[in-house]
């Protein structure tokens, strides 16, 4: 600890009258700065170089992030538990660099700050499978309960960072949108992907990328419904991440077919521009169009046994009535048509997979003990000219 | 539909992967030479054959240590370890087929519904882990059976396990907890 003497001096010759008097008072510490253990040499002296370079790092990259004090303590306390456990104390110094990261994400998600892989990837110059890695043994060795990422404020944070908010000297008027509206339709957006399955399984980012896209074409149609994906995102000065464009395709064919259930929408024939202009109107009634637009494949099956046993029974029964019997079934049909099961989007164009065969009857009665006879072997040895021939070729002594 | 009723859910086996030990030191430059169906991997020491009944690959150290992958049953596997035991002595080698052991076995299944992935996985922590960053897939651990299973939301289960009896044992017991969390 830093600690001053008192010392008697003598006023004119200045020699040295009293001194040592050793006090623990606090009435004479109390002129003393307060030092922080950790900047002290106290700390350096018990803690291993490694530890305190990893600490430093963990509080440089909580700094950065500017985030709370108490993240910062619990991602020291992360960090210094993990390294103390066999499985990260001998690993190597890329990964022991990666440890550190990989405690302030975990601690940022156990508070709901939303902080995605990709940020603190790009952060510690990391490679993300070798972070996957790290961050997978971290959370199954100290045994930490990482929540999910909590969608809603990503759409937050991610719009925080889009430069469209502000008038600038590249963005043209017409574009600047106020943030609070473009916050709210984001998430409504964000919503309906996540209820049509096209969130679960997936990158969030792409997502929410697409989703303020057509919020914000929608907010404004009039002048924006030219500007292409890529110039939106660079004007907003955030990366277009590849899936996103199969995200966006993804949302307006879901927009569409709820658009063709919205009864002043069914006379025009929409297209993927001009639904943008109608997303107000879809957003507020998604939950009675999704109901309508899609159905659950048990409710299809059941409907299409009811309309097949009413359109047995309408031959039957008197004309009038059976051709009124008809009309509604058929119009219903028509509806039926149009209407999808709701599925997760690789389920609809399932790809052709080749399935290895199920076993034969000959296969599952193997029992493994079977004798090998010697012709079934001869197969799997070359003869002596082949031999010859393979030495000549390679030249082997 | 309920959770109780008997459903028949095929579990399809698309690989099980197995070892054994020939007790002899084995020359891979003549397994290379004289052997069909050979690659001779000379940089990591090993050689592989293929045989073509039962579809099998197997690879071979000079310590006599050989692991084979590609049957689709345990019992394929151990006839494609003995035919390719047997392959290995006509070669001129004193082998002897020891240490059989099944080691994994890889499955897949398919449920007749679609399953809500952040739902499944808040109900079965610790048990279950879900970051849509890295993997579509929910990874659900069974420490007592040792196996694996991959959780997709198209309700299609890749399961990894030591041994049949365990795949088919850890298939039916996620099958309620899957259930809860169907769409």
């Amino acid at each position: 600890a830093h600690y001053a003497q008192q010392q008697l001096v003598c006023a004119a010759c200045g020699c040295v009258l009293a001194e040592g008097l050793l006090t623990t008072t606090y009435a004479d510490e109390e002129h003393l700065r307060e030092v922080a253990y950790s900047q002290s040499t106290g700390q350096k002296e018990q803690l291993s170089r490694c530890l305190l370079r990893g600490i430093r790092r963990v509080q440089d990259l909580c700094k950065v992030l500017q985030l709370p004090t108490v993240f910062e303590e619990t991602a020291v306390s992360y960090f210094q538990r993990a390294l103390q456990h066999p499985s990260f104390h001998l690993v190597s110094l890329e990964k022991k660099e990666l440890l550190g990261g990989c405690c302030v994400f975990v601690t940022c998600r156990q508070h709901n700050w939303p902080l995605t892989m990709g940020t603190i990837c790009s952060l510690l110059y990391a490679k993300q499978e070798l972070f996957a890695g790290v961050y997978l043994s971290l959370q199954k060795e100290l045994e930490l309960s990482v929540p999910a990422l909590s969608l809603a404020d990503l759409v937050t944070t991610h719009l925080n960072s889009f430069q469209l908010f502000q008038h600038g000297a590249d963005i043209p008027a017409a574009f600047v949108e106020d943030k609070e509206k473009m916050v709210a339709r984001t998430m409504q957006m964000v919503e309906l992907a996540s209820e049509t399955w096209l969130v679960t399984g997936r990158h969030p980012i792409p997502v929410v990328t697409a989703a303020a896209f057509l919020a914000w074409q929608s907010l404004q149609p009039a002048g924006r419904l030219t500007c292409p994906f890529a110039r939106f995102c660079k004007l907003a000065g955030v990366d277009l991440p590849p899936p996103a464009h199969l995200r966006l395709k993804e949302l307006l064919d879901i927009l569409l077919r709820m658009a063709s259930q919205l009864a002043w929408l069914k006379v025009f024939k929409l297209d993927k521009k001009t639904v943008v202009k109608h997303i107000g109107d879809l957003l507020q009634h998604r939950i009675f169009l999704l109901k309508n637009a899609f159905c659950l494949e048990g409710e299809e099956e059941q409907r299409a046994a009811g309309e097949g046993s009413a359109g047995e029974s309408s031959p039957s029964s008197p004309a009038p009535s059976g051709e009124a019997a008809q009309e509604p079934s058929a119009g219903k049909r028509q509806r039926e048509g149009g209407r999808r099961p709701l599925l997760p989007p690789c389920l609809l164009n399932p790809r052709k997979r080749l399935r290895t065969a199920a076993l034969s009857p000959a296969d599952a009665a193997l029992t493994g003990d079977e004798p090998i006879s010697d012709s079934e072997m001869e197969q799997y040895l070359r003869s002596p000219e082949e031999m010859r021939a393979l030495r000549k070729a390679k030249a082997w002594p | 539909m309920d959770a109780d009723s008997d459903v028949a859910l095929d579990i399809l086996i698309t690989n099980v992967v197995c070892v054994f030990r020939t007790r002899c030191h084995l020359n891979l430059r003549k397994i290379a030479l004289e052997g069909a169906n050979v690659i001779y991997k000379r940089d990591v020491g090993k050689v592989l054959m293929k045989l073509r009944k039962p579809r099998i690959t197997a690879t071979i150290w000079s310590s006599g240590k050989v692991i084979c992958t590609g049957a689709t049953s345990e019992e394929e596997a151990k006839l494609g370890a003995r035919r390719l035991a047997r392959s290995l002595q006509k070669l001129g080698f004193q082998v002897i087929f020891t240490d059989f052991k099944v080691v994994n076995v890889l499955a897949v299944c398919n449920m007749p519904f679609e399953i809500r992935l952040p739902e499944f996985t808040k109900n079965n922590r610790p048990h279950a882990s879900y970051e849509p960053e890295l993997h579509p897939a929910v990874c659900y651990r069974i420490k007592t059976l040792r196996a694996t299973l991959q959780i997709f939301s198209t309700g299609s289960i890749t399961v990894t396990g030591p041994n049949v009896k365990a795949v088919a044992s850890a298939v039916e017991q996620i099958y309620p907890f899957v259930f809860e969390s169907r769409k």
